[in-house]
């Protein structure tokens, strides 16, 4: 028998030390131990993904760290995922177009950011990498998604999200446009239209964590 | 004192002789879209023919006062001829740059480097393109570039394997990069055989934002070091992201200069490597040379700024983003001739 903080404890633990067997023994045990679902995800395998974004924070894990580390998550995920309520899950839902830009063919950046959609709970429509500017737009009118998160991890690419986003704002001023990529600065973000923003491949790490970590503050209020 | 030739300025310092004034010039790619129209190309063009990537280039330096012409301008050659298909975005109306979509290899083990690299795809068009420079801009110096083993394997293999592997299957990590090491030696050598007067090793995968210093230490230093071991002077090393921890470790590598970009504190780095370290660096090539609502002063500011962090030569971080502005591209070259007339930490002057 293991306690409900023993459960989110090795959960998050073993995220931390990027141990994906761990991640899926405890959230097996998570399941037989009848442990609510959502709380092991967020308390536990997003709680572990926290820690992972201060240790990159303060320069003691990397890049290859964190990716080994979000497979953990993952592997977590697909457990327990299909163990919440579709009326809890409902709560956070949400549609998201995500992809890199035409020329860009780099998606670490991008996939950490789908992580944190992913373990939201979010429906992710994921476009891949490469992806021709007029694919986001087509994909977010045919799916009526909320937000539309686009990287480019190249200066040569960057300037075609301004395309993007106008197209996009003309057609749906609504939807939520987020930028990511190593050369994308907060100020090029604000000059392009767009709303949201991570900064690199390294910023989308605690970015992308930072969401997660006000998700969860979210998720804990409406429980 | 009669001025020198951009080919004499760049040259001089780098072996560390007295130049007339600081150059504006680059290790990486400074083919802009005023060379490439003035050469009559689009930018899909100028990639696959030895003459119009050449005139291109030459093209670029002649309208933007540039002291030196780089070549090639892709990341994708090596892995082109390797067997790996390129997207040339010839339809895109935007500035693209090749790219390989789909990567042959799924594995580290797979990768095989043809021995007569240097025959296959695009390869053979450099040396030619190399030849036409130096006969037709004889006053310049003509720049080359090779990847850097890690970066190039990223051109290679999918890259968050590679990234994952450098804890789950280090040996294997090892022997790839050793071939890509391999590669990136013979590559600098047939450049400088053909006539390339400078040679940058670039390798901007493996900054502190992507890989620990301790990695860096252990896999990519010491494979740096033997690829400039084997290539000639003069020979610059560029790494560009978050450097900080990095400087020392690069300035010893062998490399007679060393390069970094904005994440990089040149003023930090000149304080831990001393006055008798060649540094250049850390233009911004979007802020600076691109964004148009950039006015024209700021730029002058932010250069003379680099030059009194002790830049020895004023250099873009990255490949210049072709799009320029133009005012603002020829502010950054106008300022960094005139404000630095004056001897730099490591750079005499006449």
């Amino acid at each position: 028998m293991a306690t409900k903080e023993e459960i989110l404890k090795g959960l998050s633990d073993s995220v931390v030390e990027y141990n994906e067997d761990g991640v899926k023994e405890w959230s097996n045990k998570a399941l037989e131990e009848k442990v609510d679902p959502l709380e092991a995800i967020m308390d536990g395998l997003a709680h572990g993904m926290q820690i992972v974004g201060d240790l990159y924070e303060r320069n003691e894990y990397f890049v290859p760290e964190v990716l080994m580390c979000a497979d953990a998550l993952y592997a977590g995920l697909d457990i327990l995922r299909p163990h919440v309520p579709q009326e809890q899950s409902g709560k956070m839902k949400g549609q998201v177009v995500i992809g890199s830009i035409q020329g860009d063919v780099h998606d670490i950046g991008k996939n950490l950011v789908k992580m944190m959609f992913d373990v939201a709970g979010f429906e992710v429509y994921d476009l891949g990498r490469d992806v021709p500017l007029e694919n986001f737009v087509k994909e977010q009118l045919r799916t009526d998604s909320e937000i539309v998160a686009m990287s480019a991890m190249m200066t040569t690419t960057m300037l075609g999200m301004k395309k993007v986003i106008k197209m996009i704002k003309e057609k749906n001023p609504n939807v939520m446009i987020m930028l990511g990529g190593a050369p994308v600065t907060r100020d090029v973000s604000t000059l392009f239209g767009a709303d949201g923003y991570a900064e690199s491949a390294g910023n989308a790490v605690t970015e992308g964590i930072k969401m997660i970590g006000r998700l969860r503050e979210v998720e804990g209020k409406n429980r | 004192m009669a001025e020198m030739t951009p080919k004499e300025r760049v040259l001089s310092l780098l072996k560390r002789e007295p130049i007339d004034t600081m150059p504006f010039f680059s290790g990486m790619g400074m083919v802009v879209m005023p060379g490439i129209k003035k050469a009559g190309l689009k930018f899909p063009q100028v990639h696959t023919d030895p003459n119009k990537m050449a005139q291109s280039a030459i093209w670029s330096a002649k309208l933007m006062d540039f002291d030196c012409v780089v070549i090639p301008y892709d990341m994708c050659m090596e892995s082109e001829a390797m067997g790996n298909k390129i997207s040339l975005y010839e339809d895109s109306e935007d500035i693209l740059y090749p790219t390989i979509p789909n990567k042959q290899w799924k594995t580290m083990d797979e990768v095989v480097v043809p021995k007569n690299i240097m025959e296959l795809g695009r390869m053979p068009l450099v040396p030619k393109a190399i030849e036409i420079i130096k006969k037709e801009a004889p006053e310049y110096p003509v720049g080359c570039w090779v990847l850097g083993p890690f970066t190039q394997t990223g051109q290679v293999l999918e890259l968050d394997m590679i990234l994952k592997a450098v804890f789950k299957q280090k040996s294997q990590v090892e022997a790839q990069l050793d071939k890509m090491t391999e590669m990136a030696i013979i590559e600098g050598q047939a450049f400088q055989a053909a006539g390339c007067d400078y040679i940058t090793l670039r390798e901007p995968g493996v900054a502190a934002d992507l890989l620990s210093p301790k990695t860096f230490k252990e896999m990519i230093k010491p494979r740096l070091t033997r690829i400039l071991e084997a290539w000639k002077s003069p020979k610059i090393l560029h790494i560009c992201g978050s450097c900080d921890p990095l400087v020392e470790m690069m300035a010893d590598c062998g490399a007679d200069a060393i390069t970094v970009d904005i994440k990089t504190s040149i003023a930090d780095a000149r304080k831990k490597l001393g006055d008798d370290v060649l540094i250049f660096g850390n233009l911004d090539t979007y802020n600076m040379t691109c964004k148009p609502e950039t006015p024209k002063e700021m730029v002058v500011e932010e250069i003379k700024k680099t030059i009194d962090n002790g830049v020895d030569a004023v250099m873009p971080g990255c490949d210049l983003w072709p799009d320029i502005k133009e005012e603002n591209m020829l502010a950054c070259v106008q300022t960094t001739h005139e404000y630095g007339k004056k001897p730099s930490p490591a750079g005499k002057r006449l």
